[in-house]
């Protein structure tokens, strides 16, 4: 299933990006990769990814600042941001509802998820 | 019965007074009335004396004796008898009297004058005082004859009619003056006695003393009665005495626990203040005037509005008044960012109430949980960077598991290489829940070292054969640097090995391959000194101040590319720490680090265990 769609994975693991990298590119996804925040928020405004998924610790720009600050891209060209957390508290989970087009999975999450919250996101926008 | 006495003793006075008065008022009348008999009888004489004695023996006589008789006699002349030279009498006048009555030796003197003579003597049978003036008469430088005329007093009138009037008046005064001074001097003893009667109470004695002076107002019983009334004073006074001292003493207990409770509650570590039933700051400690940055006479009896003007904690304080218990406890946390920004403060707001459980007021408790919160914070930080580590592990080994599972690896190659990684994976988590074990056993103060003495050279050759599989991996060389004697120590082997081999692999894992590590042990001052230098990335002085805060790792991909927990060198310094260590880092990017660890020999060096 060949698709044009650009997914952007933040995250300090190497091992993560590696499999959820694996896992996208199986289903035809072009996968870019970025080891931290700021990276991560260069190549949203160079590469204009369809979705992200992003870690919310991650070095130099955590998660969390690097969302606010993609605001005012998405009210442009809007996205999908998946953020990937250890631990959802109400704090967390208040913050995520007020950002657009954020949705959070917890760890240890299943690549086989992320791909279908991906697949879903991108299925409601045709 | 005194007052009588008191009376009487006054009117023998008064009588006293008259009587003297009136024999003064006689002697004065009499020396006056003695005077003017003098001055009268020496006119008469003199007049008498002017006559030749012819004109008492010639036609003249009687002419003369008729004057005389009618003008003078009656005024208190006795006798008048006129002599010749030879001292027989020419004339003889006398009322009931013969010159033979007046005594030999006052004729004579008189006869034998050569001038005027006064003289006196005492008629015996009529006991009259009678004066004698006797002048002689001369005619052409020759005493021709002898005048004598003899006075008696006229009576002494000293009631005359204006006498009578001015002793009227004075003695009007002097009554007056009497009744006034009586009744000025019970006048001014009632209240004594009032007070006497009053602090007299209870004594018996006294009281009857009182009431037997109550009939009369003697100087005597009431002399007594001051006596007795002033020992009754004193004893009175004595007694007010011990009892005021009593009261100061018990006045200073009081006030040395008002200040003590003051100065309780001016070293709490909370601010406090009252309020009374209107609103207004009763006390306020000394923590609150320097969070409010005012002076305590600015803020007592102050309204609380003005005092306080932080409008959002007047709000919460107003909106507490609507609890109308009066003796909860509200608690609610607050941020005074004018008073104390970067404080949070935790207020309880409560009422006061007396023994009646009648509301007298407010106390407010200011109470500075910034530290509190912080701490929280510290633990929730903790706990979210401990997940995030232990979950970031068991993510991948459910990923890489999944997708074998789901047989999107179809290449054996990768096959194994995924199963590679999920043991590595797993051997990374058990490490990361060991780290995290320990760093809790060794900050709840459970981890119980097991002390020995430790060679120094064991422990040295232990550390690199740990690390040797790892250098040999990336070809870096390690260069030992030993004493000539081996010092031993005292410490937990185990643990101390873990915290220099953890430091070694650093080193061997921040060193590109083909570099080089250096070993050195040294002893130095009682201490025993572990020296590891690489020739590594660096640290740089953002991380350095960090290294070793737990879960904290650089952002440095060189860093980042390499497995680690974060935990390490926060283990390390705390393991150093529980041996009376010390442990220094020195870096400089790409250039290498440098870490001492020093150990004391001695084992008074040691943590507590």
């Amino acid at each position: 299933m060949a698709t044009n769609k650009k997914i952007l994975i933040i995250d300090d693991e190497a091992y993560i990006r590696r499999v959820l990298e694996l896992k996208l590119k199986n289903k035809g996804y072009e996968v870019l990769t970025a080891s931290d925040g700021e990276e991560g928020f260069a190549l949203i405004e160079s590469r204009q990814p369809d979705v992200v998924v992003s870690d919310i610790m991650l070095p130099k720009l955590d998660g969390r600042a690097l969302c606010e600050r993609t605001i005012p891209i998405k009210e442009k060209r809007p996205f999908l941001t998946i953020v990937v957390t250890a631990r959802i508290n109400p704090d967390e989970r208040d913050w995520i509802a007020q950002m657009p087009e954020t949705i959070f999975m917890e760890k240890p999450f299943s690549p086989k998820k992320i791909l279908d919250a991906i697949e879903k996101y991108l299925e409601d926008l045709k | 019965m005194k007052a009588k006495t008191f009376g009487i003793a006054f009117l023998v006075l008064i009588l006293l007074s008259l009587a003297i008065f009136l024999q003064v008022l006689i002697r004065t009348e009499k020396k006056a009335a003695i005077n003017e008999l003098y001055g009268r009888g020496d006119h008469l004489v003199s007049l008498l004396s002017l006559h030749s004695i012819r004109d008492f023996e010639g036609a003249r006589r009687d002419l003369l004796i008729k004057t005389l008789m009618q003008s003078d006699f009656h005024k208190g002349i006795v006798y008048c008898f006129i002599h010749d030279q030879s001292g027989r009498s020419i004339v003889s006048l006398s009322l009931n009297q013969s010159t033979a009555e007046v005594p030999y030796n006052i004729q004579a003197n008189s006869l034998a004058a050569m001038g005027l003579v006064h003289q006196f003597f005492k008629h015996i049978e009529s006991d009259i005082n009678i004066y004698e003036f006797a002048k002689p008469i001369y005619e052409k430088g020759e005493k021709t004859g002898t005048v004598r005329v003899g006075f008696k007093l006229p009576p002494i009138s000293i009631l005359s009619a204006e006498r009578i009037t001015l002793i009227g008046i004075i003695s009007f005064f002097i009554i007056a003056a009497i009744v006034l001074s009586y009744y000025g001097f019970v006048r001014a003893f009632k209240p004594l006695e009032n007070f006497l009667t009053g602090i007299v109470g209870s004594s018996n004695h006294s009281r009857t003393s009182l009431k037997n002076s109550s009939g009369s107002f003697g100087i005597e019983p009431m002399m007594q009665e001051c006596k007795n009334s002033i020992i009754e004073l004193k004893g009175r006074l004595d007694e007010v005495d011990t009892k005021n001292k009593d009261l100061a003493c018990r006045l200073g207990i009081m006030r040395f626990e008002k200040n003590q409770s003051s100065h309780i509650l001016n070293s709490i570590n909370l601010g406090i203040i009252v309020t009374d039933n209107h609103e207004n700051v009763g006390f306020i400690n000394d923590y609150m005037l320097n969070l409010l940055k005012k002076k305590r006479a600015d803020v007592v009896d102050s309204p609380l509005d003005q005092v306080i003007r932080d409008e959002k904690l007047l709000a919460l304080i107003s909106q507490q008044q609507g609890f109308k218990n009066p003796v909860a406890n509200h608690l609610f946390d607050i941020a005074l960012p004018d008073l104390a920004p970067d404080n949070t403060y935790q207020i309880s707001y409560a009422y006061l109430a007396d023994d009646n459980k009648a509301q007298i007021g407010k106390l407010i408790v200011f109470n500075n949980t910034t530290r509190e919160k912080e701490a929280a914070q510290a633990i929730n930080d903790f706990t979210a960077h401990a997940a995030h580590e232990l979950l970031t592990p068991l993510t991948t080994i459910k990923s890489y598991s999944e997708l074998l599972m789901d047989g999107e690896i179809i290449d054996t190659a990768t096959q194994k290489e995924f199963y590679n990684i999920i043991n590595n994976e797993t051997d990374r988590l058990s490490r990361l829940i060991k780290d995290l074990l320990n760093l809790s056993r060794i900050e709840m103060g459970s981890l119980s070292l097991n002390l020995g003495r430790v060679k120094s050279d064991w422990l040295f050759e232990d550390c690199i054969e740990a690390v040797a599989g790892a250098a040999a991996q990336k070809n870096i060389s390690i260069l030992k640097r030993l004493p000539d004697n081996f010092p031993t120590l005292t410490g937990d082997k185990e643990l101390l090995k873990g915290a220099i081999i953890n430091i070694l692999g650093n080193a061997i894992k921040y060193t590109p391959e083909n570099g080089q590590v250096e070993f050195e042990l040294s002893e130095d001052d009682g201490m025993v000194a572990f020296d590891i230098r690489d020739t590594g990335y660096g640290i740089s002085s953002e991380d350095l101040a960090r290294i070793f805060d737990k879960f904290y790792r650089s952002g440095n991909p060189n860093i980042t590319s390499q497995q680690g927990t974060g935990l390490g060198l926060a283990i390390t310094s705390q393991i150093i720490n529980l041996h009376g260590g010390e442990i220094k880092v020195e870096s400089k990017i790409d250039k290498g680090t440098h870490f001492t660890v020093k150990i004391p020999k001695k084992e008074d060096y040691l943590g507590d265990k």
